[in-house]
C-alpha cells in the first residue's frame, strides 16, 4: 500500500474495499486527502463559492464513507464513481437554489446510490416461489370441494364460469366455495403471523 | 438496431447533467435502451473523471494545509459516522409498465423510476393520444402515442424537438424509426410522422409550440397549445 497512489485504479479500488468490508479509517483517510482537495478545486470553479463548494465535498466523501458497499468495481472506476456522486449531488443543489419542489432529482436520473441487486429479480422469484409452497400447503387444508375450485381458477387459470360448465355445478355455487376458500387462507396465513 | 443517436454534445451533457430536465430525461431514456451510448457514456465519466481526479498536483491553494480547508477536522467529521448499510433505496423493479388502451408498454428505468410524474392520457386528435411528463423547466416533455395508421400534419417547429421511439415504428418524409430511435429536429425542418401497420409510443421533448405547415392542419396552429400542459 506504500508506493502506490490513489490515482492507481486498482489502488483506489482495494482502498474502497476496505472501506466497505473493515470500514478502514486508513484507506479512508487517504482516499480523502487524494479526493478532497481535487473535489473542492471541481466545486469552487462550478459554484464560486466556497461554503457551497465545501458542501458538496463533505456530501461526496460523506457518501463515499457510508455507501463504499455500492461501489461495483466492474462498473467502472473509483474515480468514476466518486465523480458520478459528485455529479448528482451538484445536480441537486442547484436546482435546490431555485426551490422547485417537482423538479427531478439526480437519483431519479442517475441512480448512482441505489442498491443496483443484480439479483433482484431472482429475489422476487425465489418470494413467488416460497409463497406458492406455503400456498400450497395451506390449500391441502381446504375441503376437497373448495381445493379443486381454488386450483382450477389459481393454477390452470379458468373463469368461474368454465369452472362451473367443468364440474357440473352452479355458477353461484362457484363463487361460494371460491369466497370461503379464500377466506379460510387469509385465516390460516394470518394465524401464521 | 438503434440507427438514431443524440448527438456527442447531448450525450456529454447528460453526463455533466447540464441539459434541461425534458432533454435529460429524453437522453437518459435513449442511453437505457442503446449499448453503444452506455458504452459512450461510461467513456465520458471515466474523462471527467480523469480530469477531475488525475491532476498531479493540487493547486496549492486548495491543498489540505490551506487554513480555508480544514480537511482533518472534515475527516474526522465524516468517520465520526457507522458507515449505514441499509438505507440506500432500492431500485424500484414493480413499477416499470405503462399500460394504455389495453396494451402494456415496458418502460425503460429512467421513465420507471419517474414514472409517478406521467400525468394522465388525452386524446389529442384522431388516434392520438398523449400525456405530460411533469419534470419541471421550461421545455415540455411529453409521452405521445399514435395507433396504426395515424398521420400528424405537416409541421415545423418555433423552436427544437426531440422525438424517440419508446414502442413501435413511425415514419416520415426522411425515415423510418423503431425503438430508441432519437431525432432532434430544428426549426427547418417540416416533417409529417405517420405510423402505419404498427402502433407507436414516443417520448418527445418540444421547447416551443408545434407550427402546423399544411392546409386545413394550419387550423390546429390555435390548438398546438393541446401539445403542452
Amino acid at each position: 500500500m506504500s508506493s502506490a497512489q490513489p490515482d492507481d485504479p486498482d489502488h483506489a479500488a482495494a482502498l474502497l474495499a476496505l472501506v466497505a468490508t473493515e470500514q478502514s479509517r486508513t484507506a479512508f483517510s487517504e482516499l480523502f486527502n487524494y479526493f478532497a482537495p481535487r473535489l473542492k478545486t471541481y466545486a469552487t470553479r462550478q459554484f464560486g463559492n466556497e461554503q457551497t463548494a465545501m458542501d458538496l465535498v463533505q456530501e461526496t466523501m460523506t457518501n463515499v464513507w457510508n455507501k463504499a458497499h455500492l461501489f461495483k468495481p466492474d462498473r467502472g472506476s473509483a474515480s468514476t464513481w466518486i465523480f458520478t456522486i459528485a455529479r448528482n449531488i451538484r445536480f441537486d443543489f442547484l436546482r435546490k437554489n431555485k426551490h422547485r419542489q417537482h423538479d427531478l432529482s439526480a437519483d431519479e436520473l442517475w441512480p448512482v446510490l441505489a442498491e443496483q441487486n443484480d439479483s433482484l429479480d431472482d429475489d422476487y422469484a425465489l418470494d413467488d416461489d416460497l409463497l406458492m409452497q406455503q400456498l400450497a400447503g395451506y390449500c391441502e387444508v381446504l375441503p376437497k370441494a373448495q381445493r379443486v375450485v381454488i386450483e382450477l381458477i389459481y393454477v390452470e387459470g379458468k373463469s368461474q364460469q368454465e369452472v362451473a360448465d367443468a364440474l357440473g355445478i352452479p355458477l353461484g355455487t362457484v363463487k361460494s366455495r371460491t369466497r370461503l376458500a379464500l377466506q379460510k387462507l387469509r385465516e390460516l396465513i394470518n394465524s401464521d403471523d | 438496431m438503434i440507427k438514431f443517436h443524440p448527438s456527442e454534445e447531448h450525450l456529454f451533457h447528460y453526463v455533466t447533467g447540464d441539459l434541461s430536465p425534458a432533454m435529460l430525461m429524453m437522453v437518459g431514456t435513449h442511453v437505457d435502451m442503446c449499448s453503444q451510448c452506455q458504452e459512450q457514456v461510461r467513456e465520458m465519466e471515466q474523462l471527467l473523471a480523469n480530469k477531475m481526479f488525475g491532476q498531479e498536483e493540487v493547486p496549492e491553494e486548495f491543498a489540505l494545509s490551506d487554513a480555508s480547508f480544514d480537511g482533518d477536522e472534515m475527516l474526522a467529521r465524516i468517520m465520526a459516522q457507522a458507515p449505514d448499510r441499509h438505507e440506500a433505496p432500492r431500485l424500484q423493479q414493480a413499477a416499470n409498465e405503462l399500460i394504455l388502451e389495453g396494451k402494456r408498454f415496458q418502460l425503460p428505468g429512467t421513465l420507471a423510476r419517474n414514472q409517478h410524474r406521467i400525468g394522465a392520457w388525452h386524446k389529442v386528435v384522431g388516434k392520438m393520444w398523449r400525456a405530460s411528463v411533469d419534470v419541471g423547466g421550461d421545455d415540455v416533455l411529453t409521452f405521445i402515442y399514435m395507433d396504426k395508421n395515424t398521420r400528424v400534419p405537416e409541421h415545423t417547429h418555433k423552436g427544437r424537438e426531440a422525438t424517440m421511439v419508446i414502442n413501435g415504428v413511425f415514419n416520415d418524409e426522411t425515415a423510418e424509426y423503431r425503438d430508441g430511435d432519437f431525432v432532434f429536429l430544428d426549426s427547418t425542418v417540416k416533417h409529417t410522422p405517420e405510423t402505419r401497420d404498427e402502433d407507436c409510443l414516443t417520448l418527445a421533448a418540444l421547447d416551443a409550440p408545434m407550427h402546423f405547415t399544411s392546409g386545413l392542419s394550419r387550423l390546429l396552429n390555435p390548438f398546438s397549445s393541446l401539445f403542452f400542459k
